[in-house]
């Protein structure tokens, strides 16, 4: 036992009743909840007070090891009980080019006035799901995991981020999917795809800002869960992921406009990237400034509710 | 010479009610919906020193778990206030890691999630699954354990790493007589180790084991705070 104790004295409740305990509570909860003074509460924080940022980031590193491991073995036990096991994280992305070269290339041969429209659709499908996907998965991370927060003691971010980063691994197959079908139509490898990882990583971190808002609101909110594919839906058919928005558009103010749709910025640019058709400065310059901005808004927004994670309403 | 492990000051929870769902036409009209304010905890001040272990008990729906979940800062205060040395790890009884997961996936996740490496997390599991005793269902997904098996994984990783505050909310009362003994000798070593320990339970034996002070609550406000023996056989007497 500490040195300290708690003084002796208890009031005695008689054991004439419980009503009568209540009754006379008032004057009993003075003597026996008084605060003992001289008991220093020096190294005390009021409880559910977020840590600081330098030592919550420190926090998130030291669970480097969480977010790369759960995600991994979140992949493997997916396809755990098919037959062909971890081969279907890339025969899924190829099985969906082969479907669009039946449906694009053999049965009804379109260009909506795009060349390579295989590669063109393949590549708007590829990214724009990547950050559906993030952005859906980060939503539900906190949610689904209600029984881990309120037992165990962690940076709540680990479970968006370790979400993000399991559908990061996921998406290395679609990308070499993406870049065989890219060179099988003569785009050949360029040192422009150096680029990759760093576009690759400005997308992730802009869906990861993305999902960060959403995990925060669909916990509040579980109503987002059901708007979100929605959204995604509208957002599918305005991003420029099945036609070429230059084809269509003609004035300056209507090419502005969708630099304000971060989904157009990513499936430009990346189509930029791996075919070589140009990308603007400007269109290079809003995909940064969105992947910055998401994410260090989104990453403020999910840690200012950190403590409510898990709690009653 | 005595350090605090928890300061409740006043500390006051209360619960909003709404009787039904509230309607978008009462929204926009910029109506509450009926609502009606519980006040589950009304005003309670303890202190814990470290190394205590305090017993709550009271009858059902006096605040016993609203308590330990604004000690742990899930639970936003109505007022007062709550301190705490760090925060607590919360042992609650429908506790469920990951129910998709076996058991052994569960635990290895524990320990990474408390800042494991996955090398230090491999090397404790064995250690934490033979505290579980659950032997081979440890290979079946925790959505087919029983509550009592539940609680077994839960109580050997929630206490895996000794956190320095342990909140226990009627989590051991589905054990049976083995797990009882080895959860009471693994408090007795938190104990040991300066850890402290808030108990809720309804099982007073449990609590005259591992608790040398009880607080007892009724109605939202403290009843009685003193040595177990005292408070629990005018608790008994009540």
């Amino acid at each position: 036992m500490g040195t300290y104790r708690w003084e002796k004295k208890i009031v005695h409740v008689s054991p004439v009743g419980r009503r009568q305990a209540l009754r006379s509570i008032k004057s009993m909860d003075q003597m026996t909840s008084p605060t003992p003074s001289g008991v220093p509460t020096d190294g005390l924080v009021p409880a559910g007070q977020p840590l600081p940022l330098r030592s919550y980031l420190r926090e998130l590193w030291r669970r480097r090891d969480f977010l790369i491991r759960v995600p991994l073995e979140d992949l493997r036990a997916q396809n755990a009980h098919t037959l062909l096991g971890g081969i279907w994280l890339l025969l899924n992305p190829v099985l969906q080019v082969g479907v669009y070269f039946l449906v694009f290339g053999v049965i009804m041969p379109i260009d909506r006035g795009v060349d390579q429209y295989l590669v063109f659709l393949t590549i708007g499908v590829f990214v724009f799901f990547y950050s559906q996907r993030i952005i859906s998965e980060a939503a539900r991370s906190v949610v689904v995991n209600l029984g881990l927060i309120r037992t165990l003691r962690f940076p709540r971010a680990t479970l968006p981020i370790s979400t993000t980063v399991g559908q990061a691994m996921a998406f290395v197959p679609a990308l070499t999917v993406m870049a065989t079908v890219a060179s099988a139509y003569g785009n050949w490898p360029h040192y422009r795809w150096l680029l990759i990882p760093v576009l690759l990583a400005l997308q992730t971190s802009f869906s990861l800002g993305a999902g960060f808002v959403a995990a925060r609101y669909n916990h509040t909110y579980r109503d987002l869960e059901n708007l979100l594919p929605f959204v995604f839906r509208l957002a599918f058919y305005v991003s420029g992921v099945l036609y070429s928005v230059d084809h269509y558009i003609d004035s300056a103010i209507g090419r502005a406009a969708f630099l304000a749709n971060p989904f157009y910025c990513f499936v430009t640019v990346w189509r930029g990237v791996l075919t070589g058709t140009t990308a603007a400065g400007e269109v290079w310059a809003a995909t940064s400034a969105w992947a910055t901005i998401t994410l260090v808004v989104g990453f403020a927004l999910f840690r200012s509710r950190e403590t409510t994670y898990g709690g009653t309403k | 010479m005595s350090r605090l492990a928890i300061r409740c000051s006043d500390a006051r929870v209360s619960y909003t009610v709404r009787s039904h769902r509230p309607s978008i036409r009462g929204v926009l009209r910029g109506q509450r919906p009926n609502e009606r304010v519980i006040e589950a905890v009304r005003g309670v001040t303890f202190d814990v020193a470290v190394g205590e272990s305090v017993g709550v008990v009271g009858p059902n729906g006096s605040g016993k778990t609203s308590l330990l979940q604004a000690t742990t800062g899930l639970l936003p205060l109505a007022g007062g206030q709550v301190l705490v040395r760090s925060t607590p790890a919360f042992l609650g009884v429908q506790a469920v890691l990951r129910p998709h997961l076996t058991g052994w996936r569960n635990i290895h996740l524990g320990l990474l999630a408390q800042g494991l490496t996955a090398g230090e997390a491999a090397e404790r599991a064995g250690e934490v699954a033979e505290f579980t005793g659950l032997g081979d269902f440890l290979e079946l997904r925790m959505e087919t354990y029983s509550s009592g098996m539940r609680a077994r994984l839960h109580f050997a990783v929630a206490t895996a790493l000794a956190p320095e505050i342990l909140l226990i909310d009627e989590a051991l009362a589905v054990g049976d007589r083995e797990f009882r003994k080895k959860s009471d000798t693994r408090l007795d070593e938190h104990r040991q180790a300066a850890g402290t320990v808030l108990l809720v339970s309804h099982n007073l034996a449990e609590i005259r084991r591992s608790c040398s002070r009880v607080i007892w609550l009724q109605e939202g406000l403290v009843v009685a705070d003193g040595p177990t023996k005292d408070v629990l056989s005018a608790y008994e007497a009540s």
